[in-house]
């Protein structure tokens, strides 16, 4: 069907003086829906992701070696953390509210106007002026070569309207109109990402370093009321001595009752609930068995080691650990785990087995005076003060992650609308051609049409396309001009 | 195992030549001829030559056929070399910087190839098969223990978001490349107008469509490296540096869309942001040189 449109006469509107506060949101409106100021802020933006960029490379410190007088400058550029800076938020939450503003809401009625309501008419200046055109006569009365053109349209998935103006029929053809909705989508998308960092960070929560010895339990917190359980830790190594696989064998107790078993391996974490529990290292740890004089537990269970590093050997890994209750507290360090490298630092010579323990005196009620330090073996008791500390063996700790972030679907539903939304409007371009078809003055008809592709190279070819169709489907020879390209 | 390695191998040399002579074959062609003309005078004692000059003129369209037939020998080579190193490896070849080059080796070549074949323009080949000849030299100079074939470690460990995440990446980065070449070409033909170089109303649609089909790419790199580190790490994103340095190419790219489709930039500046667009491209490629941070695994 075409669709005949007639062209309006709308009543012109009257202008009014603004008051001063309309004229502020007039302002505002204005700057948030400027495309110009969006781009300006996109490219603030992408200067300052590129400055965190840096900031995390060698490449400040190399500007530094080779420039002396900007390390200050150097120094501050290490210390700012970019992402968390007000200029950074700042600059996203303009960004955001354009695109809101600016993308969305200001920009929808107009996309949709141009595809549910587009211009039919045109002028013959329009055509002439065109980068390029076809022109035809027929036989045919003006009428029937507009329908039989529309049809051809039509036959090639082209929607078609006309309108009529004197004599003259003006026909407007376009396709994939739709596609342009998709930026709709498009930027929606991009809001929601914002929106999700939101929703996570206040709702969520993130644990990085959930340190759970073999046979531990630790609590998970955040009202959670979950706890997990490290049964076991396996770890498979190359020839070379890397680690090729390493899994957390799990129980997940919720208010102190199992609910789940599983062995989680990176890239395959547990979820409960909402709840996931990602593997994230390994390491070793030290069980020690505390008592005070008179019997009574102050300590007993596995101390995850590496979480430190001695001060005079980075390659001994460490512990920390106070007891208040005991007015002490505890340095443990273990033997150096790679011995090859820089071996003078070695100093302790600890043997596989051994640990190393210092204890200094914790608040005004210590028992202790002075630092004491001692080597002790596997299964051997020593005192300090009222503190008698056993080491009772070496075991394995893993490191997990676990995290709540209720802004998961918020994420998933944003990734989709942004792919879907940047398909729709690349793969789906908006192809336009508008024309008038009239009397030639010899009882025949002639034919105008031309592409809206001003210096759009694939548009003027998709209407060349289109008119060679028109040729072979009418039989009707068409006289192509272009204008002489311009650069 | 071993021998399919060394297959690969000598397949990725015989692209290497290919590819060589292919772009030697593409800067003649793009280039033109040198025709030197010799101005004599008649003199009583017959004619004497008393100068000589020389002119760039558009060589026939063989040595661009060559050229063409060349860069598909070269693809065809380095797709045998992936595949075999996919046999021997059991995992696409995308773990380090000498798969993932290698793999872009292949890319680069194949979607120039196709938008040679669609828009019929063979002398964006003079700039994009220059590149890959210079991706190929950094693949010959890199480490030979990269060359075998190493377990993954556990991050990597993820045979399908390995494979879309990382060929994505490749995929924008090829296409931007060939974005890149009709920038290039675009700034040569108005500045020079270059008679034989394709029109510029065309370069610069080319470099357009390129984009299109490279920032969609890109913006999965984003999307499906989330996912994958949300499994792997436990977060979407962690301003990594190389994820950083992937957004700040897709924001140079985005600049370029909106000032093109809302603003109505066309040439010039538009080539000029394109050239910006590669060079964010190749700061996030080679990134792992100076980044530290998640994504330095890399192998380089």
């Amino acid at each position: 069907m075409i669709g005949d449109v007639q062209p309006s006469a709308r009543p012109a509107p009257v202008a009014r003086q603004k008051s001063g506060f309309e004229w502020v949101v007039d302002r505002i409106w204005r700057f948030f829906c400027s495309v110009r100021v969006g781009i300006y802020e996109i490219i603030f933006l992408a200067l300052l992701v590129l400055i965190g960029a840096l900031r995390n490379s060698s490449v400040p410190q190399a500007l530094a070696d080779a420039v002396p007088a900007t390390k200050p400058l150097v120094e501050r550029w290490y210390a700012w953390d970019v992402y968390h800076s007000a200029i950074f938020m700042v600059t996203m939450t303009l960004l955001a509210i354009g695109i809101a503003i600016g993308g969305i809401i200001n920009r929808a009625p107009g996309l949709w106007a141009a595809i549910a309501h587009p211009t039919v008419t045109t002028t013959h200046g329009f055509l002439r002026g065109a980068d390029v055109a076809a022109n035809a006569t027929a036989a045919a009365a003006p009428a029937d070569l507009a329908e039989t053109v529309a049809g051809a349209f039509r036959d090639r998935r082209y929607r078609v309207l006309t309108a009529q103006v004197g004599e003259e029929t003006h026909l407007y053809a376009d396709r994939n109109r739709y596609g342009k909705l998709g930026t709709v989508p498009l930027h929606v998308a991009l809001i929601l990402v914002l929106v999700g960092g939101i929703v996570g960070a206040r709702w969520g929560f993130r644990d990085t370093d959930v340190m759970v010895p073999e046979g531990s339990v630790r609590e998970i917190g955040h009202d959670t009321g979950l706890s997990v359980r490290l049964n076991r830790f396996d770890e498979d190594y190359n020839e070379d001595g890397s680690a090729k696989t390493y899994r957390s064998n799990l129980t997940v107790l919720k208010d102190g009752q199992p609910v789940r078993d599983a062995a989680i391996t990176v890239n395959h974490p547990l979820t409960l609930g909402d709840v996931v529990f990602y593997q994230s290292g390994f390491g070793q740890a030290v069980t020690l068995d505390i008592k005070d004089a008179q019997g009574n537990v102050l300590y007993q269970d596995a101390l995850p080691l590496g979480e430190f590093r001695s001060k005079t050997n980075p390659d001994a890994p460490a512990a920390l650990l106070d007891l208040p209750a005991a007015g002490i507290s505890l340095t443990v360090i273990a033997p150096d785990d790679n011995p090859p490298n820089q071996p003078e630092l070695d100093t302790l010579h600890l043997a596989s087995g051994q640990m190393y323990l210092m204890v200094r005196p914790l608040g005004p009620d210590s028992p202790l005076k002075d630092p004491v330090a001692q080597v002790i073996d596997q299964g051997d008791a020593t005192t300090f003060g009222n503190a008698t500390v056993t080491f009772e063996r070496e075991r394995r700790f893993t490191v997990l992650q676990v995290a709540r972030n209720p802004a998961i679907p918020i994420f998933l539903a944003s990734a989709l609308m942004l792919t879907g939304g940047i398909l729709m409007v690349f793969a789906f371009p908006h192809r336009r051609i508008r024309g008038i078809i009239g009397p030639n003055g010899a009882g025949g008809s002639r034919l105008a049409l031309a592409p809206m592709a001003k210096r759009d190279w694939a548009g003027q070819r998709a209407f060349e396309e289109m008119v060679d169709r028109l040729e072979a489907d009418l039989g009707l020879p068409m006289e192509r001009s272009a204008r002489a390209e311009s650069a | 195992m071993q021998a399919l390695v060394m297959l690969s191998f000598y397949s990725f040399a015989a692209a290497s030549i290919a590819y060589v002579l292919s772009a030697i074959c593409y800067v003649v062609y793009a280039v033109g001829r040198v025709r030197v003309r010799r101005t004599s005078l008649a003199t009583g004692n017959g004619p004497a030559i008393v100068g000589t000059s020389a002119s760039l003129e558009p060589t026939g369209p063989a040595i661009g056929q060559f050229a063409t037939m060349l860069a598909w020998f070269g693809v065809v080579f380095q797709g045998i070399s992936l595949v075999l190193r996919t046999l021997a490896a059991g995992h696409p070849p995308l773990s380090n910087m000498y798969e993932f080059s290698s793999t872009f080796v292949f890319l680069v070549g194949l979607v120039y190839l196709l938008f040679e074949r669609h828009y019929g323009v063979r002398q964006l080949g003079a700039i994009v098969l220059p590149v890959t000849v210079a991706m190929i030299a950094y693949v010959w100079s890199l480490p030979a223990y990269l060359r075998e074939v190493n377990p993954l470690i556990p991050a990597l460990q993820n045979n399908p978001m390995m494979t879309f995440h990382v060929s994505m990446a490749i995929l924008a980065y090829s296409t931007f490349a060939v974005a890149f070449a009709a920038a290039v070409l675009y700034l040569v033909k108005v500045r020079w107008n270059v008679s034989w170089l394709p029109s510029a109303a065309l370069l610069d649609d080319l470099g357009f469509r390129a984009v299109t089909i490279g920032f969609p790419a890109m913006a999965l790199v984003l999307i499906l490296g989330s996912v994958w580190a949300y499994q792997a790490w436990g977060t979407y994103w962690s301003w990594d540096p190389k994820e950083a340095a992937a957004l700040f190419t897709w924001l140079i790219y985005g600049v370029y869309l909106h000032t093109r489709t809302l603003r109505g930039w066309r040439g010039s500046r538009s080539a000029i942001i394109l050239l910006v667009g590669f060079a964010a491209v190749v700061f996030t490629y080679y990134g792992n040189y100076v980044f530290g941070g998640l994504h330095a695994y890399g192998g380089v």
